[in-house]
């Protein structure tokens, strides 16, 4: 892979480049010989190709890229430049390119560093495609929504439909997910078993039991033999990664001569703007919470500032500092609200997927966490919902009556088990 | 019959909630089909599997280097074997089974001085025994290890490992020379024996290679997930910070800063945004105010969460203005909109292994139950807000068949689709 290319002009660092390429390389899926990258400096067309795969390979959607054959080379090229696009890549030149992938290869090399000066790239790719050695559960739904699964080919309804056709949609879908829980309880109480049956196989002790896989691997050599196989392959990545780590300062400093051989960027093409209608339904759901949630609290608010001003009025000078106090407090509180969203929320809570260990209750203070706490917090997570949705519902009861108070002469029985 | 528009859009989202619900089964139901099939009982293997710890079809070597037994061990293998002559004897219902299994357990016990649980030794010579009666019986107390299927038995033979009796399979296989024999692979799956998780999985041991593979794995994502701050890192961090600043410079532009994947990670914290204010607002409303600072305490926590719904608003214009007036192309369709995520979704961290420890079935049952729950009733929540969106203005606006749209959209947004309403017309009874 190059590591011993060096050239006698200059010093050591230049032997590490291909090094560190060679790493980089590695670490990706797809990933091309540092000779590649070599030629895409210099924008030579012969690097292209490869460096087109690489990026759909890195910013398609992880369901396309097990699914079917690879893509023809203009569905590539496109969904390449649409996602880059939507990230906010701002070099207007990637977007010129030929469609035919034959071009372009130093603008590409760009984009590849981009990508990963951005956040952790190769960290993300490895762990979307890493093998799941144990039995996991998620404990939040950011990877059930951050992976969507494959796009179905769905015929949509183009007339005007029925409400019938809505309510009956409705019951499919709460029918669905009745028979998921009980899937998922019967698949709760062979975890159970398995677990209980391999109680103390395992050779590593915090693990203590097999997990469905391992137990897998054992019935089905074959299987175990290909999974053996994905474990080392990915371990040979990991380590490519921490490699590339420890050497990537001497790839920023070339990419910066890569990027001191562009030319500078001239006009800009036009884009047609286009919102589809989902995706401006969903910033007109947030304007519409947010302009109601304002209306309630003005009609909080303002009866009650005129009363206290009122009550108020008269009192003295020495009430003002207590009022300073009082409004430093709040703001206080407010500060710390705000950052709960604009932080994203409690990083510090445990996020993705945990492996499933079964073991005795009385094993406290060891790593790990247990049951019994995220049941805590699903639990109150859950009361939280459940008053959400049963305000909204109650909400649409009011308006309903109000609207259906119009018509006199109507007796209206609500359902009862209320 | 509802708008086109209106239908189209609802049809849409039904079907999307259908579809992600569906992709979770699929998903649950290959794992299920795999876990029923390791309880069942196994099938024989074609070939067996090749193992790093050796393969007792290679029984007739002599043991290799790193497992020669000691004396010492030789010795209480000796009194293992006999042991386990006692009870295949015992298992041929010469003697009286009750002691005799006792002494047996207690022999055995003695005969692995460090063995951690005193039942696995004889539970395994029990079993091994059993096999033993059933299989070739004129071969004698060598058969305790003959392979009734490729895998498992050298599961079984590790066992001794455990009890400390050999060191390695091998070392028990051939067992003091004399009683050496060649077990050839057809053998093996003559034995009718079949391999269950529920009875010998408590047998079954993880190959050498897997096992160098799986804890070089973990140690490798530890290492990859652990957040260095050496120099290297931080002077790689500030490249690539110039880097992209150069980036943005070159591009001919001075650009938004904003991408639309940008945007849509906004909208969303925008989105937890309010909730969060809504919750607080309900909290503030509810309480009572004991004396006048309580007051005026929440006076000011009313105001000031106006402020903060105020300021949302207006950053939500601004996103929406960025979107159309700086072209930044299509909205992106990406992940199910509507998610209030706790733990805000926007950044990734590094995926680093983790446990979670339960402690019975019923645990985790509740556990799964309760995960799929808050995932049903986030869902059940966007729904109500979008059918909202879409059908109330309906009902405000009186067509043909008023009522019974009326009476249908009651049932879905206020029942959740499950109960109906009764209308009765008020005749004045003349």
């Amino acid at each position: 892979m190059g590591r011993r290319r060096r050239r006698v002009d200059r010093g050591a660092a230049v032997g590490a480049l291909p090094e560190a390429i060679a790493a980089l390389s590695r670490t990706l899926p797809a990933g091309p010989s540092p000779e590649i990258f070599r030629r895409a400096k210099f924008d030579r067309p012969e690097a292209a190709p490869a460096l087109w795969q690489l990026l759909f390979r890195v910013l398609s959607p992880l369901s396309a890229n097990g699914a079917s054959a690879p893509a023809a080379q203009e569905a590539q090229v496109r969904v390449v430049k649409s996602e880059l696009h939507s990230q906010g890549y701002p070099r207007r030149a990637l977007a010129q390119l030929p469609e035919d992938g034959s071009r372009g290869s130093r603008e590409l090399l760009l984009a590849l560093a981009w990508l990963l000066a951005r956040g952790p790239l190769l960290e993300r790719l490895l762990a979307q495609t890493r093998v799941r050695l144990g039995d996991e559960i998620p404990l939040c739904e950011c990877e059930a929504l951050a992976r969507p699964g494959p796009p179905v080919p769905r015929v949509e309804a183009d007339g005007p439909v029925d409400i019938r056709q809505l309510q009956w949609l409705m019951g499919k879908l709460r029918f669905q997910w009745r028979k998921l829980i009980t899937s998922q309880q019967e698949q709760c109480a062979l975890l159970g078993k398995i677990h209980s049956y391999t109680r103390g196989c395992h050779s590593d002790r915090s693990l203590d039991h097999l997990s469905v896989a391992e137990t897998e691997l054992l019935r089905d050599a074959e299987g175990g033999q290909q999974m053996l196989r994905r474990l080392e392959s990915e371990n040979v990545r990991l380590e490519a990664a921490l490699h590339w780590r420890r050497q990537e300062l001497v790839f920023w400093r070339w990419m910066d001569t890569v990027l001191g051989t562009c030319p500078p960027e001239a006009s800009q093409p036009t884009f047609v703007p286009r919102i589809p209608e989902r995706g401006a339904g969903e910033w007109e759901l947030v304007a519409r919470e947010l302009q109601a949630l304002r209306e309630e609290l003005r009609g909080a608010a303002e009866p009650r500032r005129a009363a206290w001003e009122a009550r108020v009025g008269g009192w003295g000078p020495e009430w003002s500092a207590v009022q300073r106090a009082s409004r430093e407090a709040v703001g206080l509180e407010l500060a710390a609200l705000q950052r709960a969203w604009e932080r994203g929320g409690a990083a510090a809570q445990p996020h993705g997927p945990c492996r499933l260990v079964k073991s005795d209750a009385g094993a406290s203070g060891g790593p790990g966490l247990r049951a019994a706490q995220v049941i805590e917090v699903l639990r109150s997570r859950e009361a939280c919902l459940e008053a959400v949705l049963c305000q909204l519902q109650r909400q649409c009861r009011q308006e309903l009556a109000r609207l259906a108070g119009a018509l006199p002469g109507l007796i209206w029985i609500l359902p009862p088990g209320r | 019959m509802l708008p086109a528009d209106c239908s189209r859009r609802l049809v849409a989202e039904l079907r999307d909630a259908l579809d992600a619900c569906a992709e979770r089964q699929r998903q649950l139901e290959r794992s299920l089909r795999v876990s029923r099939r390791l309880l069942r009982t196994w099938e024989p293997a074609e070939t067996p599997a090749p193992q790093p710890t050796p393969a007792p079809e290679t029984s007739g070597e002599a043991p290799s280097p790193e497992s020669t037994p000691s004396p010492q061990d030789l010795k209480e293998l000796e009194l293992l074997t006999q042991a386990l002559e006692k009870a295949v004897r015992v298992r041929k219902g010469i003697s009286k089974t009750g002691e005799r299994h006792k002494a047996l357990s207690l022999k055995s016990g003695s005969a692995a001085p460090s063995a951690t649980t005193a039942s696995a030794p004889s539970q395994a010579s029990g079993q091994a025994s059993c096999r033993v009666s059933e299989t070739k019986p004129p071969r004698g107390i060598q058969q305790t290890v003959v392979p009734a299927r490729g895998l498992p038995e050298c599961r079984l033979l590790s066992v001794r490992d455990r009890t400390r009796v050999g060191r390695g399979s091998r070392a028990i296989k051939p067992g003091p020379g004399p009683r050496d024999q060649q077990i050839p692979p057809s053998a093996a799956l003559q034995a009718p024996e079949a391999f269950t998780l529920k009875e010998k999985g408590i047998l079954l041991r993880l190959p050498m290679a897997y096992r160098k593979a799986a804890s070089r794995n973990s140690r490798l994502w530890a290492q990859l997930s652990s957040t260095q701050t050496s120099d290297s890192v931080d002077a790689a961090a500030t490249a690539k910070t110039q880097f992209l600043q150069k980036m943005q410079m070159t591009s001919g532009g001075p650009g938004s800063g904003l991408s639309a994947a940008a945007v849509e990670a906004e909208v969303g914290l925008l989105q937890t945004a309010c909730s969060l204010l809504r919750r607080r607002m309900e909290e503030v409303l509810s309480a009572d105010p004991a004396d006048c600072m309580q007051e005026y305490r929440c006076l000011l926590t009313l105001e000031g969460l106006q402020a903060i719904t105020e300021q949302c608003l207006h950053r939500l214009q601004e996103l929406r203005a960025a979107v159309v007036g700086q072209q930044l192309g299509p909205w992106p369709v990406g992940r199910r909109p509507g998610a209030s995520l706790p733990c805000g979704g926007g950044t990734d961290p590094i995926w680093s292994p983790q446990l979670l420890l339960y402690s019975s079935t019923q645990e985790l049952q509740t556990l799964e139950a309760l995960r799929l729950r808050v995932a049903m009733l986030d869902q059940q929540i966007h729904l109500e807000k979008v059918l909202m969106a879409e059908l109330l203005p309906l009902v405000g606006t009186q067509g043909p068949h008023w009522l019974a749209l009326c009476r249908a959209v009651h049932s879905l947004l206020c029942e959740g689709g499950e109960r109906f309403l009764t209308v009765l017309r008020d005749e004045p009874a003349d």
